[in-house]
């Protein structure tokens, strides 16, 4: 109650001060008055009473400031006196205001979005009930790789044999991410088919996870077993909202997946996108109804040998996962045995789903994310160095300023204070204006994404917590080096500060500065060092051999099965296609390829070899891809020996393969391979003879060596997904419209599923170089960022130095020194610094390039033309910095300085 | 400037406008003469004291105030007693009574 009182009391006279103050005014006057009267009445005139009684009581407004100071909104009321100084301080340097503000603000940003890109990626739990207990079930190939998929069989027995350790068992099938092509399933709604992601389901899937639909519901736990038996669709989220436009009315209309009506039922919650990371599920079907993809097989479920379904289960209440490891031991045994698989070990595992999860092999990810951050912490650090610079030299220039303060009663607390708020202030003018580039860079960020056509999740949405902390540094920062100036002022001696005419910089307080910019120099040309590299990097992988000529080529990815389309018919579609495409003009060669290198998968298979005796433990593997004929006309991959594929290499003609040299070399070791046999594993009745050998060609990425890799005709190994590829004589984008009316004759309703050229597709390619162009952009931008601040650093020094030795200088020169010596006396501490810092920089680029090397290629991470020529580059840019002061001092005309001082 | 306020214990001045106030209602002045009779001249406070010890005790709800005209018809502020601030200077009083009593007799044990 009391505290209440004192509160509206203290707010009344902090909102209605005028009223207060006059209120005490008239108190205080009465009083006086009184007392004067009382001592009139004793014999004095008035004027020596009115006297005495000041003489006795003091000054009136001390007296009043006395009752202010008492209370506690006078503390709020200094602190707004203090803020609105602090204000009008940094108005009165502009300069060094927007230079501190934006230096901060590029920290920051940069900090902001790479983190939150670092814990879109690999941090942030699912957004379920409890994501940390969730996992999934796997058998251990090796240190880094697993199997993740199970039978149905499988799965039965592992869902009624694990009721101790887990609460839920459910599966779940990535559809089209395990078929041929890894393309999603088509969905059409009025006759529009589009892509969409399908994540097959079983029942209670849902229920384990704990989320609610946004509309509508979602699978229930009464479908998905029965084969086609439950025609449901959920969307998710994002789908809905970019195809349908949030259209409620979607739900309950019929759809078609791949050609298969289903019944739209549901939208997703808004913020899950599918338990997997980085590509998002759009559309949520039973798991029975995998048959739209199977082609109504139902080996999924019942098959032994089939092995689709990926298991996720909650664990138990109370149950770690080391528990739930040695409970699973025996069970995975009796299953290796039962039902047996080659090379895998028998010790079944349950995994965390995130993060990373479902990341099959050593995941690039953390490294990346561990340099990102390691690189943006550089850049952050540099930004603190400037303004921590920014303000030695600034303290240093207002040392008078202070002096001044302190000798007109200025308490150093006070003094403090006044420093703190402002640095204070332009931390935050800094962190808001970080913000703003924070929010550009992610959105810069996800528009940076891979040419694919998986819905990858590649939208950053901008991170307060993120934001919070990387604004927590920077305050961090400013304090430490905003106090630096108040305490330097109490502890030095004021008067002689005064009569220094503010120009008593001391030697400490330089080499200090001298030794900021040094590190700056340092950091920046370690930068500077990464991105070198990472550019040298993707230049060696622009021009690496391919093997194949991407120029002039325009691919068009087809799925016919998409609107339902049987093999018949796609194989009639893709026929009339070729003859019609290949009539247009500029044409001058068609193929159809199931898959494109350097994209976003690559297709192998394990192959048996008549007389071939593998060593101990070698696995007999190769990457294959099906074609038509003219594919090595179109891609211009030169034939070696033997024949190219026929028109008559047909679905009932023998089974023939062409291989490349990779593959003749490890297994024929140089006989000729022409003529010999292989065999496809889970296809034993087909012997596939080799009729040709082709030149090694890019197929995975562009820089591993090269493996083994074999071609089959397209009409022996149909896949509904196609890509047909037009090698033309001029640009290859001029013919895409005439294409796409020719596919629109033959087949209205077949989506394309994109039209791009080839070398678009090497450029930003999952398996091109999308991620060389993006390491080189962000290193560069990071780069430049620190270079940047480097200069910005080293002119302000400069300057200031050059400013502080003006009446040196104008002497030297009027006792007849030589602009040159000038020049060189104010370079020679220029050089110093640079020199300085690239003898902190070289260590420091050599430590964090350690950590690159996994990421370049064709150059080692002490490549020393990068080293040497960012070197060069960085002194050049640093010197040119230094020049400009240097240069000015010898234009200093000597009387005018003079006066000046 | 006789300033012997620093001389009261710290809380005491409360106490004593308190006391000064227990009778009938008084303006600052009022209140300063009062305690400077009272106590034969050995409490002499300045203004500021008294103003910023009002501040406290009208916060803590102990004391009113009230703009009236004084015997001279000029306005001033006239301080009343709360019940709250009777009841904490019944409190006091006895307090200090007891404190009195027991420092008096540590100094005549010796």
């Amino acid at each position: 109650m009391a505290l209440l009182r004192s509160a509206a009391s203290g707010l009344r006279s902090l909102f209605r001060k005028k009223q207060v103050t006059q209120e005490l005014d008239e108190e205080l006057n009465g009083y006086l008055e009184m007392a004067a009267e009382e001592k009139m009445r004793r014999g004095m005139s008035r004027e020596e009473a009115l006297r005495s009684v000041r003489l006795e009581q003091g000054s009136h407004e001390v007296t009043k400031e006395v009752v202010r100071a008492a209370s506690w909104e006078s503390i709020v009321e200094t602190c707004w006196q203090d803020l609105r100084f602090a204000a009008r301080m940094l108005l009165k340097h502009p300069g060094f205001t927007a230079v501190a503000v934006l230096t901060l603000a590029l920290g920051i940003g940069a900090n902001t979005a790479i983190f939150t890109m670092v814990d879109t990626l690999l941090f942030r739990p699912l957004p379920v009930r409890n994501p940390h207990d969730l996992t999934f079930l796997a058998f251990p190939r090796d240190a880094s790789h697993f199997e993740p998929e199970f039978s149905g069989l499988e799965f039965r027995q592992i869902h009624d044999q694990t009721r101790g350790v887990f609460s839920d068992v459910e599966a779940m099938v990535l559809g089209g991410l395990s078929g041929p092509a890894s393309r999603p399933d088509g969905l059409t709604v009025d006759a529009i088919t589009r892509p969409a992601q399908p994540l097959f389901v079983t029942g209670n899937f849902f229920q384990m996870l704990g989320i609610r639909p946004y509309l509508g519901r979602l699978i229930l736990s009464s479908e998905g077993n029965i084969p086609a038996g439950d025609p449901v669709v959920v969307l998710s989220f994002r789908y809905w909202k970019t195809r349908f436009h949030s259209d409620p009315g979607v739900i309950n209309k019929i759809a078609f997946i791949n050609g298969q009506p289903v019944t739209i039922v549901g939208v997703a919650p808004r913020d899950f996108l599918g338990p997997t990371p980085l590509v998002e599920m759009e559309a949520y079907l039973p798991l029975g109804m995998m048959t739209v993809e199977t082609g109504g097989s139902t080996a999924f479920l019942s098959d032994v040998g089939t092995r689709d379904l990926i298991i996720v289960a909650r664990l138990a209440p109370g149950v770690s996962i080391e528990r739930a490891n040695a409970a699973l031991a025996p069970l995975g045994s009796q299953l290796a045995k039962q039902y047996p698989r080659p090379g895998v070990g028998t010790a079944l595992q349950a995994r965390h789903l995130r993060p990373p999860g479902l990341v099959n092999g050593p995941n690039p990810l953390p490294a990346l994310a561990a340099l990102f951050l390691t690189l943006s912490g550089l850049v952050l650090a540099l930004a603190c160095l400037n303004v921590a610079n920014l303000s030695l030299v600034r303290a240093a220039g207002r040392q008078r300023e202070m002096a001044v303060r302190a000798a007109l009663g200025g308490t150093r607390p006070r003094l403090i204070r006044h420093l703190l708020i402002e640095t204070i202030l332009v931390a935050l003018f800094g962190a808001a204006a970080g913000m703003i580039v924070g929010t550009f860079s992610l959105r810069a960020l996800s528009s940076a994404a891979t040419v694919t056509d998986l819905p990858l999740v590649a939208e950053f949405p901008f991170n307060a917590h993120v934001f919070v902390y990387a604004l927590g540094i920077a305050i961090v920062a400013a304090v430490i080096v905003g106090i630096i100036p108040a305490l330097r002022v109490s502890s030095g001696n004021l008067s002689n500060m005064l009569r220094q005419g503010g120009r008593s910089s001391t030697a400490r307080s330089q080499r200090m500065r001298t030794a900021l910019v040094a590190a700056q120099v340092g950091g920046s040309l370690a930068l500077l060092i990464i991105a070198g590299l990472f550019a040298r990097s993707l230049s060696s992988a622009q021009h690496s051999d391919l093997g194949f000529d991407p120029k002039n080529i325009l691919n068009v990815a087809l799925d016919p099965g998409e609107i339902g389309y049987t093999q018949t018919q796609g194989e009639d579609f893709y026929n009339q296609l070729r003859s019609r495409v290949r009539t247009l003009p500029g044409v001058q060669s068609v193929s159809f390829a199931a898959i494109v290198p350097l994209g976003d998968t690559v297709q192998g298979n394990d192959i048996t070899i008549p007389g071939y005796t593998p060593q101990r433990g070698e696995q007999l593997h190769a990457d294959y891809n099906a074609l038509s004929p003219e594919y090595f006309k179109t891609m211009k991959i030169a034939v070696l020996s033997g024949r190219d594929f026929l028109d008559s290499d047909t679905a009932s003609s023998p089974r023939v393969a062409l291989i490349n040299e990779a593959m003749a070399e490890r297994f024929w070791h140089g006989a000729n391979p022409i003529g010999r046999n292989f065999n496809r594993s889970g296809d034993s009745q087909h012997t596939i003879e080799i009729v040709g050998v082709v030149r090694n060609s890019r197929i995975e990425d562009p820089y591993s060596p090269y493996s083994p890799a074999f071609y089959v005709p397209i009409l022996q190994s149909y896949s509904s997904a196609q890509t047909l590829q037009i090698r033309t004589a001029g640009p290859p984008q001029a013919i895409a419209p005439e294409v796409l009316a020719v596919i629109r004759g033959i087949a209205p309703t077949a989506p394309v599923l994109h039209v791009r050229t080839m070398t678009d597709a090497v450029n930003n390619g999952a398996g091109g170089l999308f991620l060389f162009n993006l390491g080189a952009e962000l290193t560069a931008a990071l780069g430049l960022l620190g270079l940047t601040l480097a200069v910005v650093g080293i002119y302000g020094v400069m300057a200031y130095a050059v400013g502080q030795r003006t009446q040196e200088i104008v002497v030297r020169i009027a006792l007849g020194a030589q602009r040159t010596n000038i020049l060189w006396m104010i370079s020679r501490q220029g050089l110093a610094i640079v020199g300085s810092g690239l003898v902190l920089g070289l260590p420091v680029a050599l430590v964090v390039g350690r950590f690159v090397g996994d990421f370049l290629v064709g150059i080692g991470p002490t490549d020393p033309l990068t080293y040497i020529s960012t070197s060069i580059l960085l002194s050049f840019v640093a010197l040119t910095a230094c020049y400009i002061p240097a240069h000015r001092a010898t234009r200093l005309d000597s009387i005018v300085a003079l006066r000046y001082e | 400037m006789a300033n012997k306020s620093s001389d009261l214990i710290q809380g005491t001045l409360d106490m004593l406008i308190l006391k000064t106030l227990a009778l009938e209602s008084m303006h600052g002045y009022g209140i300063a003469v009062r305690l400077e009779q009272m106590s034969k001249g050995v409490f002499r406070l300045n203004a500021g004291s008294l103003f910023v010890a009002f501040q406290r005790l009208q916060r803590a709800g102990l004391i009113t105030t009230e703009w009236k005209a004084t015997e001279n018809s000029r306005r001033a502020k006239y301080y009343a007693l709360t019940t709250q601030g009777r009841k904490k200077l019944n409190s006091e009083t006895r307090e200090w009574g007891r404190q009195v009593a027991a420092i008096a007799r540590i100094l005549e044990a010796s």
